[in-house]
């Protein structure tokens, strides 16, 4: 009785408006005339969202604690054992001042890398559906930040801004299938590209790095950074990204890929950072966390202001080392 | 009050839990109930195909442009507009049967799932894969008959305690 004729022209019409608005969307990219419909759910539901964040995040920080229990247990043995080697290394050999100093710009990645840092909160996670890996930040245009400034948190990169709000804005995850971003590995400065695999929420938050060069070697272990992107958007240089966990085999692919293990943990995203002036130069390896090892030496690899060269542009430098350090390590390194 | 206000006030609440509180849930497989799916579904069982495609239509737009979503607008709005008008021809169920509401929630659930990345792969979204949708769509529908119950009984209960237009309903719970 309910289904008459006028009913199914209704029906007609929301459906062609629906259908309109996805091709006019899609079709204007960036720069669609229904932005503003956006900018207008940012406006309304941004404030929301960031009020029921404050609400919930005690609960959520509960529930985790409850929940993260047994694995707290065991984290605390293995850091309390840590602490006491540590204690061990600093009675031995004392902490004099530049290790100090070391140690807490290590802590301060954005300090290090001479990123200009918005602090932000995460206050809402995931997309519809489950398919995307996005993310509401409570800061917005008032604070400056603009579409596509990279965002990190203190382990590395998360991703970049996708849409402002006055007081949101959301974040497109780098484990997001629709997410690229440019990538060098450590050491050999080979080119490529991370892209994510849309199981940054669920499942294993692999990414997978392709490299440019199909020749060049690529072993687990290696670590791998942000390239930077023109003009320093979306993505600004040498934030860590994460490390080679296996290398895929694919005979005959014109690439070689790897599944990487990001640094940063994306269920548990809290404080985040928006970079909203870039470095002056690429700081190349100088932001990543020291090589894992079983003992944490603090002298490794770090030596800020020695690695990046003057006058070096983020832009591809013509002629990477095409032969990386020998010594085919093992099964990793497959024939071709 | 009348049909229409109740129907945007139970979407919005609906909406807003999504967002604020069932999203933020670490549920496993990675994903949620969702809710807002539900209640459409569910308005639509209650009143019938009209009011449940225009709530489905409004429900869905809103969920394109609140904050994290970042696809393209209109395709939440199709989808929820289509489960709304199917769920809304199967009204008579609710009268006449005490468990097959869930199962019109689930199926709903199914197809408005199906329908949004049938969309997506329509437009080229590199979202949609054939390993993503088989990991969200069988889960979404296990998550949907979790959750159906709670969202069928509220609904029900909204709309017979405040709708004033009409008979109440004589819903089997």
């Amino acid at each position: 009785m309910q289904d008459t004729r006028r009913t199914r022209v209704i029906l007609g019409l929301l459906l062609l408006a629906a259908f309109g608005m996805i091709m006019i969307d899609y079709r204007g990219g960036e720069s669609s005339p229904l932005s503003g419909l956006r900018g207008l759910g940012a406006t309304v539901f941004g404030p929301i969202e960031r009020g029921a964040a404050a609400v919930t995040r005690p609960v959520e920080r509960a529930w985790e604690t409850i929940s993260g229990a047994p694995e707290a247990q065991s984290r605390i043995r293995t850091l309390e054992g840590e602490n006491e080697r540590l204690r061990e290394q600093l009675r031995q050999r004392g902490l004099d001042k530049t290790r100090a100093d070391e140690l807490s710009r290590l802590l301060h990645l954005s300090g290090l890398g001479r990123y200009k840092v918005v602090a932000a909160q995460a206050v809402a996670l995931r997309g519809a559906q489950g398919y995307e890996d996005t993310l509401t930040i409570d800061v917005g245009s008032d604070e400056g930040v603009k579409t596509d400034m990279t965002v990190l948190n203190g382990d590395g990169l998360v991703g970049r801004v996708t849409q402002v709000g006055p007081s949101t804005s959301t974040v497109l995850l780098i484990t997001d299938a629709a997410s690229q971003v440019g990538a060098r590995l450590e050491g050999s400065k080979e080119i490529g590209l991370v892209s994510g695999r849309g199981k940054g929420l669920s499942g294993e938050p692999l990414i997978r790095f392709q490299l440019l060069d199909s020749t060049a070697e690529l072993k687990p272990g290696d670590r791998i950074t942000s390239f930077g992107s023109q003009a320093n958007r979306p993505y600004v240089p040498g934030v860590p990204i994460g490390v080679v966990q296996r290398v895929e085999k694919t005979p005959g692919a014109l690439s070689r890929s790897a599944l990487v293990r990001p640094y940063v943990r994306f269920t548990t995203l809290d404080v985040l950072g928006v970079v909203v002036g870039p470095p002056d130069d690429d700081p190349r390896d100088a932001v990543l966390p020291p090589t894992a090892t079983p003992v944490p030496t603090v002298t490794v690899t770090v030596t800020p202001g020695a690695t990046p060269k003057p006058g070096e542009s983020p832009t591809p430098s013509g002629n990477p080392p095409s032969t990386p350090p020998a010594s085919p390590s093992g099964t990793s390194s497959r024939g071709r | 009050m009348g049909r229409g206000p109740l129907s945007a006030a139970v979407i919005a609440v609906a909406l807003l839990l999504q967002v604020a509180v069932i999203n933020r849930l670490p549920l496993p497989g990675g994903i949620t109930p969702d809710v807002v799916l539900l209640a459409v579904a569910a308005v639509a069982l209650v009143n019938g195909s009209m009011t449940g495609m225009v709530a489905g239509f409004f429900a869905g737009l809103a969920a394109d442009i609140v904050p994290p979503a970042d696809h393209s607008v209109g395709r939440y709005a199709f989808a929820l507009c289509v489960v709304g008008f199917c769920c809304g021809r199967a009204e008579g169920v609710l009268q006449h049967s005490s468990l097959l509401p869930f199962g019109v929630l689930a199926g709903a659930a199914l197809g408005g799932s199906a329908l949004y990345a049938g969309l997506g792969a329509f437009i080229g979204d590199p979202r949609v894969t054939w390993a993503s949708v088989g990991h969200i769509l069988p889960l979404s529908v296990v998550y949907a008959l979790i959750a159906s119950p709670f969202v069928l009984y509220l609904v029900t209960r909204v709309f017979r305690r405040f709708d004033s237009e009409e008979p109440m309903l004589t819903v089997r719970l």
